[in-house]
């Protein structure tokens, strides 16, 4: 049902000059944490530009929060609570002024902005910093105030551009944790675009990958991680000896020492397994589905993708799909 | 090992017959002892004495000034005092004109108190000399009532001429309003560009539109706080201080308003102008410097000209003699220029257009994500 879908777009393009920064995408955005993947130049940055309802559409169309991208960008913005990448603070202002004025910039009375901006900056633990300049603060604490700028509103959609971008382990810790909680706690939605695969992987349970302006695979990580399944085996004996009959019998093998991971096409690779090292005299110490993490998953389809992707049927690469196809599904076939 | 055989390293470790050492003993960390006086309300689990903030983001040691201290017992059940709880909110956003209006405050409250835009010191410290020093014929005239010396009032009082030379006098135009304009317009933009503020307003419900016009509407404010008001406040104690009555209003009232008019006049220009130097760049101070090479330069390049060639065209060019040309145009004065007002009419237009221009192409350049 379209109700069910916080971002949908169908065929949208979007063309500066001859440069094509998105081509007939189509997404279906369900509500929860979405991760946002993809290389420098993806055209991520645009497609944010879109959701939020700030350019102006080549051709194509969708919704937002049940808004339409090309004519209610303002109803748009006034649900969504966006996360810039980059500085958006006027360092000279405390954060509560800043977080009031970012709530004043929404609708809201100074009274409700002045009450909410104490909520929000307790929430991001900022509490004991709020009457600080900006300019004082670390990036942790910048970034926690642009957090709070963010939520300010209580918005239905949270947009994050990079939200842990130079944070140390601890603070990434608590703005991850944070992210979590709104989602979690508070029923909202994120849209969070990140390079680093283990941040999405912590928060998100969907994500999005795009490349050259078209969407490359979208859905569930669980989903989207079976393009990659492998089994992972610890042998003794000689390694070398199973890696190259792995080999001559059509597995696809990576190796690192006594341990390798075999591609898995089905369940007979088992067997194909045992089988090669009984004719190869080999013992197989440990053998274990490989669960890969999301970073390989992104390794493997930019493998796979090359620089002539058309559709997510040239990403699969014409192996047999373990996976669902309605979780890798990216535009339609040009 | 046959020959090409890959080595490995494990499978010569296995054939070792070297005995490996006993690994030794695992020790555990000393676990610090909880101190027994440490509580918080009331409760007896030992605290740490760890402040949340460092712990999240690293501040170090004595940069807080008052950092949250959390009660981190040494029991794994005690838990902590800070619980991040995420409060929905309820309330409604309000129209565009509330949006409008809270830039609009931003800028000009920020003159005057804290919580709003950080003028620098030197611009509210300016604000207020120039303020002060525009308002110095209105002591002369109260002087002028107190002590009875009829020269001052016949001096500063008014007159068509003073009227005009209290928006468009080279002294006002040389030591004030430039000055004044530079401060105050040029880093309205331009910071928004250098700190990525404009993230902050495109990302919320503002249009382009929108932001323009509240940006130019505060610059123009602040500036008609001191042009426009000094003027007005002028005018009207020569009315109080030498008692006059209607029929003295009725004959200065069209003077007064010509004036009002080339104030307004003034205002716009000098915004429109300051504002497209700030659109186009990031910092406060090229358009600042920009604006008073403008002003300046324009007027000295034309005054060479005309003492070179003895052709006064050239001021066309400055944005002040235009102002100053129509001016005593609308007021009745002889014009000290040989072409026509109506030439230095079309060209302030052309200017306020140009910039305009320049400024709505920029603002539409800025960006919500990284330029």
């Amino acid at each position: 049902m379209a109700e069910e879908w916080i971002v949908e777009t169908h065929d949208l393009v979007k063309k500066y000059g001859e440069h094509v920064a998105l081509d007939s995408v189509n997404l279906n955005i369900k509500p929860g944490a979405t991760g946002l993947l993809g290389p420098n130049g993806a055209g991520k940055s645009t497609l944010l530009k879109t959701i939020l309802g700030l350019i102006a559409l080549t051709s194509g169309g969708g919704k937002v929060l049940g808004h339409d991208i090309a004519t209610e960008g303002a109803f748009i913005r006034q649900r969504i609570g966006y996360m810039p990448e980059y500085d958006c603070l006027i360092p000279e202002m405390e954060a509560i002024d800043q977080v009031r004025y970012s709530g004043e910039l929404l609708g809201m009375n100074t009274n409700s902005a002045v009450q909410r901006a104490h909520e929000v900056l307790e929430y991001v633990g900022l509490r004991d910093q709020r009457y600080r300049a900006v300019s004082t603060f670390s990036t942790g604490m910048e970034q926690a105030t642009k957090l709070a700028c963010s939520l300010i509103h209580d918005p239905d959609l949270l947009i994050c551009d990079e939200p842990t971008n130079g944070l140390d382990a601890n603070a990434r810790g608590f703005m991850l944790d944070t992210l979590f909680q709104v989602v979690k706690q508070g029923g909202r939605s994120i849209i969070m675009s990140s390079h680093l695969m283990d941040d999405v992987e912590r928060i998100c349970d969907r994500m999005l990958m795009i490349h050259k302006g078209q969407v490359i695979a979208q859905g569930r990580i669980e989903d989207l991680k079976a393009i990659d399944r492998e089994i992972e085996i610890s042998v003794w004996g000689g390694a070398s000896k199973i890696e190259e009959k792995l080999k001559d019998m059509g597995q696809s093998v990576r190796r690192t020492g006594r341990v390798m991971r075999v591609t898995r096409i089905d369940d007979s690779t088992y067997g194909t397994i045992i089988k090669a090292a009984a004719e190869t005299n080999v013992q197989i110490r440990k053998m274990e589905d490989y669960e890969p993490s999301l970073e390989d998953l992104f390794i493997v389809i930019m493998d796979r993708l090359g620089y002539s992707v058309k559709s997510s049927k040239d990403l699969l690469g014409g192996q047999t799909p373990t996976m669902d196809q309605a979780a890798l599904q990216g535009r339609k076939v040009a | 090992m046959s020959e090409g055989e890959d080595f490995d390293l494990d499978d010569i470790l296995q054939d070792s017959s070297t005995p490996l050492g006993e690994p030794a003993a695992p020790t555990t960390l000393p676990v610090p002892a909880a101190p027994a006086e440490a509580e918080f309300m009331g409760e007896s689990a030992a605290v740490t004495g760890k402040a949340r903030m460092e712990a999240a983001y690293g501040t170090g040691e004595g940069e807080g000034q008052g950092m949250a201290m959390v009660a981190q017992s040494v029991a794994p059940s005690a838990g902590t005092i800070f619980h991040q709880v995420y409060r929905p909110w309820r309330g409604n956003l309000n129209p565009r004109w509330v949006r409008n209006w809270s830039i609009f405050r931003h800028h000009v409250y920020g003159l005057f108190s804290k919580g709003h835009r950080p003028w620098p010191m030197t611009t509210k410290l300016l604000v207020v000399i120039v303020l002060f020093g525009s308002l110095i014929p209105i002591l002369t005239m109260a002087m002028s009532v107190l002590t009875g010396l009829n020269g001052l009032m016949e001096f500063y009082g008014v007159s068509r001429a003073n009227l005009w030379g209290h928006v468009l006098g080279v002294f006002h135009n040389t030591c004030c309003w430039p000055l004044l304009t530079a401060l105050v317009v040029g880093g309205l933009i331009s910071e928004d560009r250098q700190h990525g503020t404009s993230a902050i307003y495109f990302s919320r419900p503002v249009n382009r539109t929108d932001y323009t016009l509240m940006k130019y509407l505060s610059a123009a404010v602040i500036l008609s706080m001191i042009i426009v008001f000094s003027y007005c406040a002028y005018y009207a104690a020569a009315i109080l201080f030498n008692n006059e009555g209607w029929a003295y209003l009725l004959d200065t009232l069209p003077y007064f308003l010509g004036g009002l008019v080339a104030a307004f006049m003034l205002v716009v220009t000098f915004t429109s102008i300051g504002l497209a130097l700030s659109s186009v760049s990031s910092g406060r101070f090229f358009p600042a410097v920009a604006f008073l090479g403008i002003i300046f330069g324009s007027r000295i390049l034309a005054f060479l000209i005309k003492l070179l060639f003895e052709r006064d065209t050239l001021y066309l060019i400055s944005p002040y003699d235009n102002l100053a040309h129509v001016g005593q145009w609308m007021m009745g004065i002889n014009t000290t220029y040989a072409f026509p007002a109506a030439w230095s009419f079309v060209a302030l237009l052309l200017m306020n257009g140009i910039s305009l221009y320049i400024l709505i192409s920029r603002v539409n350049s800025l960006e919500v994500t990284r330029e």
